[in-house]
């Protein structure tokens, strides 16, 4: 009976143990604090475009330049309610070296003209006919909005309608970006 | 005898399941094989659904995009990394061993294990007909300790 206490002891004691170590292990660990999207910091996927145009673009054509990649449906109301400001804000940095690019995803085409014709379509916006690119970049539902610096990199993402002063804040994280900015960013 | 066909028996037909396991996951289909892989990850717009049981246009996207990579002869390590490398690790249906994330598949175990220690312990204790002791701190009235027990004790013998 004296060596079933001592095991019993010892049982309890190993369970203790585990808890703290694990529990050490998870709290002092040297892992990532969750981003907004695991794409943030790495190379943005690339993507052919077909443009409701009618022409082709490319993301890998567009290096060197600062891109907002926003994705969006007709039926999806935020989309509305933020595409005044992405008109706007595109008048206003169209002579810089940044590009908008809207990604038509879970939609007709007919209903994305008719969007487009109501809310505006000055800058490129087309579709993806093998629909993965909303894969590709991890999108959960509309709007969702990627800003991808000169170099090819994501530098941020945003969930929800965006506003003037979003859209500012994010381009211009974006087109002052360097790569060592973001690494060093990943590390804290 | 019969025990001895019937245990005979029980191991032929166990045997055929072990051997014909390996043989019938080589004949998955390609449908098998989404199947199976959009089962381990979860719909990131659906509640507690899996990709295989989503409706969602998004959880459909997957598949497709599932469909297509196991058709280029991608793996399915390979695609679940995709998955994770554009959804995070949330995406997974069961959480990676890693961090703190191993007490969740260490622990089932180890109360199992620990519970079944314990149960055995008790019918030890109840078979060696051993009962369990009371606390010795624990303060007990015994008749000796009575004072007033033992004085009608001695009243009563007193009388016989």
């Amino acid at each position: 009976m004296k060596f079933l206490r001592t095991a019993n002891s010892i049982v309890v004691f190993i369970v203790i143990l585990v808890f703290i170590v694990l529990l050490g292990y998870s709290l002092f660990s040297n892992e990532e604090a969750p981003k907004t999207s695991p794409l943030i910091g790495k190379k943005a996927p690339d993507f052919t475009l077909n443009l409701f145009d009618g022409t082709d673009l490319t993301l890998s054509d567009l290096r060197g330049k600062t891109v907002l990649l926003n994705f969006w449906a007709s039926w999806c109301m935020p989309c509305r309610q933020e595409a005044r400001a992405l008109e706007d804000s595109w008048q206003r940095y169209k002579d810089e070296d940044v590009v908008f690019i809207g990604v038509n995803v879970w939609d007709n085409s007919s209903n994305a003209r008719s969007y487009m014709n109501n809310f505006g379509g000055a800058y490129p916006h087309g579709i993806d006919p093998e629909e993965e690119i909303q894969v590709d970049y991890g999108v959960g539902g509309v709007p969702e909005t990627y800003f991808i610096n000169s170099s090819g990199l994501v530098r941020d993402k945003f969930t929800g309608p965006l506003t003037e002063q979003i859209i500012d804040y994010f381009v211009t994280r974006a087109m002052e970006d360097t790569d060592n900015n973001i690494k060093d960013e990943n590390i804290q | 005898m019969r025990w001895l066909s019937l245990y005979f028996l029980t191991l032929a037909i166990l045997g055929s399941l072990i051997f014909a396991e390996p043989l019938l996951s080589q004949e998955k289909t390609l449908d098998d094989q989404v199947n199976e892989i959009s089962n381990s990850l979860l719909c990131p717009v659906c509640q507690g659904q899996s990709v295989a049981q989503s409706n969602s246009n998004l959880a459909n996207d997957m598949r497709q995009v599932i469909r297509k990579k196991l058709q280029e002869g991608q793996t399915r390590d390979e695609i679940v990394a995709y998955f994770v490398s554009t959804y995070g690790e949330t995406i997974l249906g069961a959480p990676p061993a890693k961090g703190a994330n191993w007490l969740l598949w260490i622990l089932p175990g180890l109360t199992i294990v620990f519970g079944l220690f314990g149960i055995g312990i008790f019918l030890y204790r109840a078979g060696s007909g051993k009962e369990i002791k009371p606390d010795k701190t624990e303060k007990t009235e015994s008749r000796s300790d009575n004072k007033y027990l033992d004085k009608i004790d001695e009243e009563l013998k007193d009388d016989s």
